[in-house]
């Protein structure tokens, strides 16, 4: 395996590279988004005057002097609806107007002269009154079962079992909280728009935009190279893009939006609130018979997207029963959106404690009852998977963390005045290659450019091209420009799904591998070539043939031929014959104090089994990565919604809290790295989402064998534990 | 954030000459520059005080001085302080974060504003910031609020750590106004909500802290800040307890315990001091900690928390007993 330090370090840690909200183009004017502060009802009127005679204002816009834009139709993560097209408020927080001025502190400043009436209606905005109507989301599959012959349903199934569990297990809505704010600079020029947004993938904007604006997609120039984060809550393109490019088509000025803290945490969408009720049926052995999970998720009145929590409980373990419903309840709250690992993080942590809870029931050690229940098929589908190596990610992970030291009485082990239990959970997450062209140049300064509309959110992807190209270029990794994040190169795969590497690596490769025999074509044909009609074949770097050898950018610059340009496509994989997923095991420590009891998560180990792992340096962040976001949704976030009023109470960084340093413990991952040849013969499936499944169900088994306490709600905070 | 003057003088009469009604004394900025961002302050004039003479941390016979613009962390780091009083130190050491700590100021510190998100949003009532609107935290967000000093008209709860542990330690606040100088326990300078609770303390418009005093007291090198949050760092307390005990063969003869995250303004528990010296067990002074509280729906684990958090101070400095 190589590790490789990211290709983008140092213009990132210089501050060299430009984010969308670094660009300013001449004759740049500030939008400023105005949003409701109420949940639901029409907005019986705006008084815009003392803000149009503020200082330095150019435009306010409102419903009721509002640009022209469309609605997006498309089924997508963010609001079909156009913002400012009418007077209905579907959530607290919703985009009312765009104040646009000569700059952003004027543009805040004549905001907040903006007053605003509403004729306001009761919203819906408390999950727990809403539960008992919830009902099967539209064009939704209600539920799904899998039973074994003879078994009429799965009630029987589990009241034909030795043990039994049932709980309900819940989480909030919780936030994506990226580094980097939302933010638009648009500029046109005739009837084309160049537009710097942040995204997790330009052509994702670019349709939207195409939809919004009545225009072609050729007329858009999306260009977005570096983003701060995602984690899903920018591969939707929310309110602000559309509004910002129509502003400025209606000015004929750039105008530059960005969003602030807050309002992030409304304009653009969150994962919803879950319950699930689940239960578990099994033999004495510890073999599942039964699997049950009655989910139930939030979703926006403002958008089309909701989470099958409980799907995941149809994936992970084999049981010949099987059962999960889908419901919703419908809220008037900000869009509800897609999330690292959107359903399965969620769902992990209900199916991860339930397991425990079964393993107390049959006097099992948890780990045990996951080795019993490792299925080499998948449960519903019944395809083989294409590769698993979970035993070996639970029996090394169990062997290197010192699982056989746990004490399973829970309570038992005490350090001074600190409660300390071990815990485990199964990391799992889907695979897939989606469809991905990649553009080689070889250029005559013996560099190569390697190019697609791909996103780096901070994964590590451009590297990945960089590595892989270089590898099969047989040319040193430095050598090789990676560009990402302009919808001018070729349509790529988008950064969502863990899918990134799965589908973009095999491209990079194709691109490569095509570029090499172009200019091994050129060598042997050009009229100035040494080389020509000679066999000519081509190894690290060179073109050689005879005797000789030439580096490539040598030969091209000998032949006057600037550049060297091929485009592969790597095509969809149709997943016909085998099941696709990536595996790993969670293994770790918690302590709380026994007076205030505090929750501190003291060791972590992941073990992962996600296919040919391409750049062990960022791989390692990217699993590190899901851990720590896994610690804060076991032990810190919650978006609480207001229930009489729809506003969130805790909308600000200060009060909606992630870990810092100081919560998280070392963090060790190690990487079986299995190539799953069936999937790509790169052999990488993806690891974007895989490290936070499982998490938070690790941290409160973990808890429960500290305290004996169980706790069945997210966040585990200390008020739970006294 | 609204337009203002700016003035940056470099004389204390000068400085209080200047300020009126509609005046915002500027030291450290940790709050005051974020309150004028989000609207919820406004002053006309902004009067930078870094150029007044307001430095120095002295130890002397009549008790610890730090003046009004040292910093956080440069008072933290200092003998005169870690040494004697463990109790200051840490409270700073577990407020805010580096950053804050190397801008904020101690007279900033001791006024700094509440936390409430109602008070922070001005697209809500709040009592505090807009007399006479309501207080939505009654019923609203209330986890982080306050179970102690509390009216129907404001639960928000007094931030400062180190406020906390002054109050413990008896200390008081040098002010100058208009009229001259004049010198108040920190004790009576802070002011319980009640019907006012836009009125937090008895600073007259334009008076200025300009030093802490705090007396001697020769076992408060026996002393240490118990912060409880839900995160380890960067974040305000929920409950908090300053204690410093007077210990001898093991046993408890004096104390003085202060709790904060949980008091409308920093709470002295003289109840609990009272029983400490009576020679009761740890646990059942510990028990009095929470006196007189009245939860809101979101915050009822204050109660068993904050006597935990004053248990837990009495067993990291006496021991279990």
């Amino acid at each position: 395996m190589r590790s490789v330090n990211r290709e983008d370090g140092p213009v990132k840690v210089t501050g060299a590279a430009r984010y969308a909200a670094d660009h300013h183009p001449a004759g740049l004017v500030y939008g400023y988004v105005l949003t409701s502060t109420v949940a639901r009802g029409t907005i019986a009127g705006m008084d815009t005057g003392p803000a149009e005679r503020a200082p330095g204002v150019v435009a306010v816009y409102t419903p009721f002097n509002s640009l022209e834009l469309r609605p997006d139709v498309r089924d997508d993560t963010a609001e079909p609806f156009a913002p400012l097209q009418d007077t209905r408020v579907r959530y607290y927080g919703q985009v009312i107007g765009l104040v646009v001025a000569e700059t952003f502190e004027q543009a805040r400043d004549a905001a907040a002269l903006v007053t605003t009436r509403y004729d306001a209606e009761r919203p819906r905005a408390s999950f727990a009154a809403g539960l008992p109507a919830a009902v099967p989301p539209p064009g939704g599959t209600p539920e799904t079962d899998v039973l074994a012959p003879g078994v009429a349903s799965i009630d029987e199934a589990l009241a034909a079992s030795d043990v039994t569990v049932t709980a309900t297990y819940t989480t909030p809505a919780e936030t994506h909280v990226a580094m980097e704010p939302h933010a638009t600079v648009a500029s046109w020029s005739g009837d084309r728009l160049t537009i710097y947004t942040a995204s997790q993938g330009v052509r994702l904007a670019v349709e939207r935009l195409t939809e919004s604006l009545g225009i072609d997609a050729a007329q858009i120039h999306v260009i977005n190279p570096y983003v701060g984060g995602g984690f899903g809550n920018k591969w939707g393109t929310w309110a602000h893009t559309p509004l910002t490019a129509a502003a400025a088509r209606a000015l004929d000025r750039p105008v530059k939006t960005v969003l602030t803290r807050e309002q992030v945490f409304t304009v653009i969408g969150h994962r919803p609130i879950t319950s699930q009720t689940v239960s578990l049926g099994a033999a004495v052995d510890g073999t599942l018979l039964a699997v049950k999970n009655d989910g139930i998720s939030s979703k926006s009145a403002a958008n089309a997207f909701y989470e099958p929590v409980a799907d995941l409980s149809l994936a992970l373990y084999g049981s010949a029963n099987l059962h999960v419903s889908r419901k919703i309840v419908t809220m008037d709250v900000p869009a509800t959106t897609i999330m690292r690992a959107p359903a399965e993080s969620n769902g992990s942590f209900a199916l991860e404690s339930a397991m425990d809870e079964l393993a107390d029931a049959l006097g099992m050690d948890p780990l045990d009852l996951r080795l019993k229940n490792d299925s080499p098929i998948h449960p519903v589908s019944g395809l083989p998977w294409s590769s698993k190596h979970l035993e070996e990610c639970y029996r090394l992970g169990a062997e290197r963390f010192g699982w056989s030291r746990r004490n399973p009485r829970p309570g038992a082990v005490l350090d001074g005045d600190w409660l300390v239990g071990l815990g485990m959970a199964t990391a799992t997450f889907g695979a897939s290659r989606s469809q991905a062209s990649i553009e080689v140049r070889l250029r005559d300064d013996g560099r190569a450019v390697v190019s697609g509309a791909a996103a780096d959110l901070g994964t590590g992807q451009s590297t990945v091209f960089a590595l892989l190209a270089a590898d099969v270029l047989g040319i040193p990794v430095d050598r090789i420009t990676p560009v990402l994040g302009d919808s001018a190169t070729p349509p790529a795969a988008n950064a969502g799904g863990s899918g990134s590497t799965s589908a973009n690596g095999p491209a990079v490769r194709l691109a490569a591998q095509a570029a090499k025999e172009a200019v091994v074509k050129l060598a042997a044909e050009h009229e100035k070539s040494p080389f020509r009609g000679e066999a000519v074949t081509y190894a690290d770097g060179e073109v050689r043939g005879g005797d000789d050898a030439m580096p490539f950018g040598e030969l091209l610059a000998l032949l006057g031929v600037p550049e060297v340009e091929v485009t592969a496509t790597s095509p969809r994989h149709p997943r016909r014959e085998h099941a696709f997923r990536s595996f790993g095991a969670h293994f770790c420590e918690v302590r709380v104090n026994r007076w205030t009891g505090e929750p501190r998560v003291s060791r972590w180990l992941c073990v992962v089994d996600a296919g040919t792992i391409v750049n062990v340096k960022t791989a390692r962040s990217q699993i590190a990565g899901g851990v720590i976001m896994g610690i804060g949704q076991a032990l810190l976030e919650d978006l609480r919604i207001e229930p009489e009023t729809g506003r969130f109470g805790n909308a600000t960084m200060a009060d909606y809290l992630v870990p810092v340093n100081t919560d998280i413990p070392p963090i060790d991952v190690d990487f079986l790295n299995y190539p799953d040849t069936l999937l790509s013969e790169l052999g990488a499936r993806g690891i974007g989402e895989l490290s936070i499944v499982g998490a938070a169900g690790a941290v409160a088994n973990a808890i429960h064998n500290a305290t004996g306490r169980r706790v069945r709600d997210l966040p585990i905070t200390l008020d739970k534990l006294l | 954030m609204r337009a203002f003057g700016f003035a940056a003088p470099s004389d204390l009469s000068d400085a209080v000459g200047l300020a009126g009604d509609e005046s915002a004394f500027l030291a450290g900025g940790t709050t005051l520059v974020d309150l004028m961002k989000l609207e919820v302050l406004a002053p006309e004039q902004v009067i930078d005080i870094n150029r007044l003479p307001l430095r120095g941390i002295q130890a002397g016979p009549d008790g610890l001085r730090i003046g009004a613009l040292e910093r956080m962390e440069d008072v933290a780091r200092h003998p005169a302080v870690a040494g004697p009083y463990p109790v200051i130190a840490q409270a700073l050491l577990l407020s805010a974060s580096p950053q804050l700590r190397n801008m904020a100021s101690i007279g900033g510190n001791l006024l700094q504003r509440t936390r409430c998100g109602y008070f922070r949003d001005v697209a809500t009532p709040c009592n505090k910031r807009s007399p006479g609107t309501g207080c939505p935290a009654q019923s609203g967000d209330n986890r982080g609020h306050a179970i102690l000093g509390t009216s129907s008209s404001c639960a928000a709860t007094h931030a400062s750590d180190l406020a906390v542990t002054l109050v413990a330690l008896e200390a008081s606040v040098r002010l100058r106004g208009a009229d001259g100088e004049r010198t108040m326990p920190l004790a009576d300078f802070y002011l319980p909500p009640g019907d006012t609770p836009h009125l937090e303390n008895r600073l007259r418009p334009g008076e200025l802290v300009t030093e802490v005093i705090v007396p001697p007291l020769p076992w408060a090198g026996t002393s240490v800040y118990v912060k409880v949050r839900d995160r380890q760092s960067y974040e305000f307390a929920l409950a908090s307890a300053a204690v410093a005990v007077d210990l001898h063969d093991g046993l408890v003869r004096d104390a003085r315990v202060a709790v904060g995250g949980v008091g409308t303004v920093p709470w002295r528990l003289p109840a609990v001091e009272a029983a400490l010296r009576a020679g009761r067990s740890h646990e059942d002074a510990a028990a009095l900690a929470a006196a007189g509280a009245r939860p809101l729906a979101g915050n009822a684990f204050k109660v068993t928390l904050v006597q935990r958090a004053v248990l837990r101070a009495l067993k990291e400095l006496a021991g279990p007993r």
